[in-house]
């Protein structure tokens, strides 16, 4: 999802990454449209189940190639500027990558490992990614915040977490 | 007369101790989450609405309308001190107000926005408690057919009258419909787009919806595109303060920016930006020294902080009326309500005439709170933005975790966290707002509910859309949203 070099800096041409945003919401559209029309019917029932689902899906499909045709004309989206970032930066994809490599390795163990090491992996993956590098820091903070958010969830709100490995200690 | 009498009624119910301390609990986090970047009122109910469940529903909903408004204060801090807004209503606090605290005026700049905001949040509900009973009294004799015609404008005036691209507005909001459409449906207990896998059959809960677009899609864009080096915050010594000649020069846009602002907010217009931006102009032409507009004038911080707090006030008008919402924070309250079974609109003034009342009336004890909280407290805000960011996200991301699992105990969900999160990257990398989804996952349900009961009344004559005259007449403002301001756009640029 990086910009691609321009080609030339007069004829800025079609984006690719834009395109393919196009297109995959174009196939979103006509996928929902398969979908409903294997919706039933509904018995009883003026407008049935599968009414709503097929305007929502030949909108968006409509939708999508109206923007498929103007990013073949050279439309292409400007990134959103948010309180911590910089434009002006080269796009770092490692990153965002580490968060979420980090949150689905945290979340596949989170019922055996246990909630405070699951939601502690979370935390250092986006520690480290957002360049923070004293990995002992890192590793205490996300052990602190895990426990308390543990404790606080399970003891003070009666929200049930899952233990883990810990669940002796807790 | 009989609004003020339940008005009183309510401040009963909002003056109880524990109410007050939910009141300021709700303000004190909301000024927090205003200030934070990263997270922001719509996501904080998001993320409470879980933990809450217990809570009897006049005090959560106090603590929320306290987030709510206390979102507002925190907002304008942050684009003050850092020239960054979070939203694009205070992109001319940034611009004006960050050039005052370069000054050495950033005191000034932090008194006007906090007692603006409290005079335009004041009036804006002194507003909202006499129009709302009056617009209720109307709305209940809307017929099912006109409701719909009414959620189509919310549809098309959010998602495309005022947003920058209309056709990526849309995109946005077809795309929550699509998502509001998983699950069973419920009139024929049909599932619908469920793939097979039991844990989409209740469909998809809002909150991993809301808290993927905006808490993990945000923390991946902003890790992609990390501002390098140290955040630059203007210090600030002592308390907000400003002089006699700051108090003369800040009344007038305060009053003016209230009367733009509540007027856009109480429409379903969607987004405070156009009256902050009217706000700013008429100022800028007012102002005996339009000189100072660019390098710091405080009129151009008081009246689009006056009118940003006024709409505020205003969007709680078809809210709690019509149980029409048109900002993703109104959203997820309306989903709020939805989750303690009880449905925002004509009716819930009668039902639950304790809880709105209750509710209007912690509205007026929380923005005195919140001036009390904003004014001597200034510098312990401004502190709150020297957080390392490292820490403050990888909080953020745990704290969502906890909200989207303890929904239903489910791994399955924080694997839809995940996608949607990677959606809501993608959404702030191809320049589509994130609103029009959260209103389309919010309110698409409804807008079915009533499409299907109105074809059911007519038994199933599309005509009733546009042969009944309120129907016909919303559906012509559709319409004109959808495509006037595509024809001003074309003759100007044939103009020019």
């Amino acid at each position: 999802m990086t910009q691609p070099p321009p080609t030339s800096p007069t004829r800025p041409g079609i984006s690719v990454p834009d395109l393919l945003v196009a297109l995959t919401l174009t196939a979103l559209g006509i996928a929902l449209f398969i979908g409903s029309r294997e919706i039933p019917f509904g018995i009883n029932a003026v407008v049935g189940p599968r009414v709503f689902p097929l305007i929502v899906s030949v909108g968006l499909t409509v939708l999508g190639v109206l923007l498929t045709v103007s990013v073949l004309r050279g439309a292409r989206a400007e990134p959103a500027a948010e309180e911590d970032t910089d434009l002006t930066v080269p796009v770092n994809l490692a990153a965002p990558g580490i968060i979420l490599g980090g949150f689905l390795l945290g979340a596949a163990v989170l019922t055996t490992a246990g909630f405070v090491i699951g939601t502690a992996i979370m935390y250092c993956s986006v520690a480290w990614a957002f360049g923070e590098r004293r990995i002992g820091l890192i590793a205490g903070v996300a052990l602190a915040v895990a426990l308390v958010t543990y404790v606080a969830f399970t003891r003070g709100l009666g929200l049930s977490l899952p233990p883990g490995i810990l669940k002796g200690l807790l | 007369m009989e609004a003020l009498t339940s008005l009183l009624a309510g401040f009963e119910t909002a003056l109880t101790p524990i109410n007050l301390l939910w009141a300021l609990i709700g303000v004190t986090l909301g000024t927090l989450v205003g200030v934070l970047p990263g997270i922001g009122p719509a996501l904080t109910v998001a993320l409470l609405l879980p933990v809450t469940a217990k809570l009897p529903p006049v005090s959560a909903f106090i603590m929320f309308a306290g987030i709510y408004y206390g979102g507002m204060f925190g907002g304008s801090t942050t684009s003050i001190l850092l020239n960054t807004p979070g939203e694009s209503a205070s992109i001319i606090t940034a611009l004006e107000g960050n050039k005052m605290a370069r000054k050495g005026r950033a005191a000034a700049a932090l008194a006007t926005a906090a007692i603006g905001s409290f005079i335009a949040g004041t009036i804006g509900t002194l507003l909202l408690t006499f129009a709302a009973p009056a617009i209720a009294d109307i709305a209940v004799q809307i017929t099912p057919s006109a409701k719909f015609a009414l959620i189509m404008l919310a549809f098309v005036t959010i998602s495309a009258t005022f947003g920058g691209s209309p056709l990526r507005g849309l995109l946005s909001l077809f795309v929550g419909l699509g998502i509001g459409l998983v699950g069973t449906d419920l009139q024929s207990g049909q599932a619908r787009f469920s793939l097979g896998r039991p844990e989409l059959l209740d469909g998809i809960d809002f909150i991993t919806v809301v808290i993927g677009l905006f808490a993990i899609g945000e923390t991946l864009y902003v890790a992609s595109r990390l501002r390098k080096g140290k955040s630059d915050v203007i210090k600030l010594q002592g308390g907000a303060t400003m002089s006699k000649a700051d108090w003369r020069r800040s009344w007038g846009p305060w009053l003016r920016g209230t009367a733009l602002g509540f007027p856009f907010g109480a429409i379903p217009a969607g987004g405070a930006e156009i009256p902050t931006f009217l706000s700013y102009t008429l100022e800028k032409r007012l102002s005996k020294h339009p000189e100072e507009f660019g390098h710091g004038a405080i009129e151009g911080v008081a009246g689009p902080e006056a009118a940003n707090n006024a709409s505020a006030a205003g969007v709680l008008v078809p809210l709690l009326t019509l149980g029409l919402p048109t900002s993703a924070t109104a959203a997820i309250l309306l989903a709020a309500f939805q989750q303690y079974g009880l449905q925002p609109g004509p009716l819930l003034f009668i039902t639950n005439g304790e809880l709105v009342w209750g509710l209007i009336a912690s509205l007026y004890i929380g923005n005195v709170m919140l001036l009390a909280l904003n004014l001597p407290l200034a510098p312990v805000w401004a502190r709150l933005l020297l957080i390392p960011r490292p820490f403050l996200y990888a909080a953020i991301l745990v704290f969502s975790t906890v909200g989207v699992y303890s929904l239903n105990n489910s791994v399955f969900d924080l694997g839809l966290l995940a996608l949607f999160g990677v959606i809501g990257y993608g959404m702030r990398r191809f320049d589509f707002p994130v609103t029009p989804a959260i209103i389309g996952v919010v309110l698409g349900p409804t807008a079915e509910a009533q499409f299907r009961t109105a074809l059911q009344q007519s038994n199933g004559d599309f005509s009733i859309f546009v042969t009944q005259p309120l129907t016909a007449f919303l559906m012509l403002c559709v319409l004109a949203a959808l495509f006037v301001p595509q024809l001003l756009k074309f003759r100007a640029r044939r103009a020019s």
